[in-house]
């Protein structure tokens, strides 16, 4: 194993112990995990959708969707904005936000023993008045026909209904790339009062002119939750 | 073939009128290798290849680098996105025995 590996699984350990060890965050930890790569001309829609069941309250389950528009504004960095909707209880569905992401693809892929970006993500939460922004590490390393993606964020929140806080997340996702329209995966989340785990699918069927439809679908198991027992979570992203 | 400035082997394609020259590289397996990518085309191309786990968005008339490997014996398809029905080639992973054994100058 070479010298670089080794400081590199170093790293993710130490980002996966420190972040794991004082998760904190408040909003909803089940999300997309990031892959730390930006194309030149990469311009996409995207949708995604959470919802999350919770055995003890049958009328309190949680369903959000996200809807936006993204595309790349030089060779390592994309922008995507978001709206965002959501709904606690059956007849309370809104508007409940927007975001703006930001993603920066630090190294070339493969250049390296991994593969690393950034992401920062600015959000405001519509009739509250309170903000949160988001930066983090992305980081992908391949292991032969299987791919390691870790994101390990920082999320600082503000505004008038919340207390200012500095909270952490992380996520993992282990994929094996069977085949482009199919590829299993493990999925493992740590965030405030939660630590979630389950498979995964997801898959790209491309078409020409380099028009393409990414799809994700998993479910997540809490493992160490307060309220939320069980997370599905669904996105469709079409690239052109 | 040519070494860069780490030791990494270094080969080039070149795209022309959509179609890559070499069609066909051979690379050694086990090794991690740098490929310069000249688009000869006035239009943007994408080197793409799932079993390589490899997609590199290359401008038109202007030079993009893909780094694969260190790959197992064998033989990787690659495409161009824009052009898949002639930007077609492959790369061959050769094993330690056979190798040296080609591939054009770099540097």
């Amino acid at each position: 194993m070479s010298r670089t590996t080794v400081v590199t699984l170093l790293a993710c350990a130490l980002l996966m112990t420190g972040y794991c060890g004082t998760a904190l965050a408040d909003g909803r930890v089940v999300d997309k995990v990031y892959h730390p790569y930006v194309q030149p001309y990469e311009q996409e829609f995207e949708y995604r959708y959470v919802y999350q069941k919770q055995s003890e309250h049958q009328n309190d389950n949680d369903m959000a969707q996200k809807l936006g528009y993204g595309r790349a504004i030089a060779d390592r960095l994309a922008l995507e904005l978001y709206v965002m909707a959501e709904r606690r209880s059956p007849d309370d569905y809104h508007i409940s936000g927007y975001e703006l992401e930001m993603r920066w693809m630090l190294t070339e892929q493969g250049q390296y023993s991994a593969d690393w970006g950034m992401l920062f993500e600015l959000e405001r939460v519509n009739h509250l008045g309170n903000f949160e922004f988001t930066s983090g590490l992305l980081m992908e390393k391949e292991f032969g026909p299987t791919s390691l993606t870790l994101n390990a964020l920082a999320v600082y929140e503000w505004g008038n209904n919340i207390e200012n806080e500095l909270e952490g997340e992380f996520r993992l996702q282990y994929r094996y790339r069977y085949l482009p329209q199919l590829q299993p995966a493990f999925e493992f989340y740590a965030g405030e009062n939660y630590k979630g785990a389950g498979p995964s699918l997801m898959g790209v069927q491309k078409f020409e002119q380099m028009k393409m439809l990414k799809w994700e679908l998993a479910v997540i198991f809490a493992i160490d939750a307060a309220t939320v027992n069980n997370t599905l979570r669904f996105a469709l992203e079409y690239e052109f | 073939m040519g070494l860069s400035a780490d030791d990494m082997p270094v080969f080039r394609l070149t795209l022309k009128d959509h179609l890559f020259s070499p069609s066909t590289l051979q690379v050694p397996a086990g090794k991690k290798v740098k490929i310069i990518i000249h688009n000869q085309d006035p239009n943007p191309e994408e080197f793409e290849s799932f079993s390589m786990n490899r997609e590199k968005v290359i401008l038109g008339n202007s030079t993009g680098v893909v780094f694969v490997g260190p790959l197992l014996p064998g033989t990787y398809p690659f495409s161009g996105e824009y052009n898949p029905d002639s930007a077609k080639g492959q790369l061959i992973a050769l094993p330690k025995e056979q190798w040296p054994a080609g591939g054009d100058d770099a540097d």
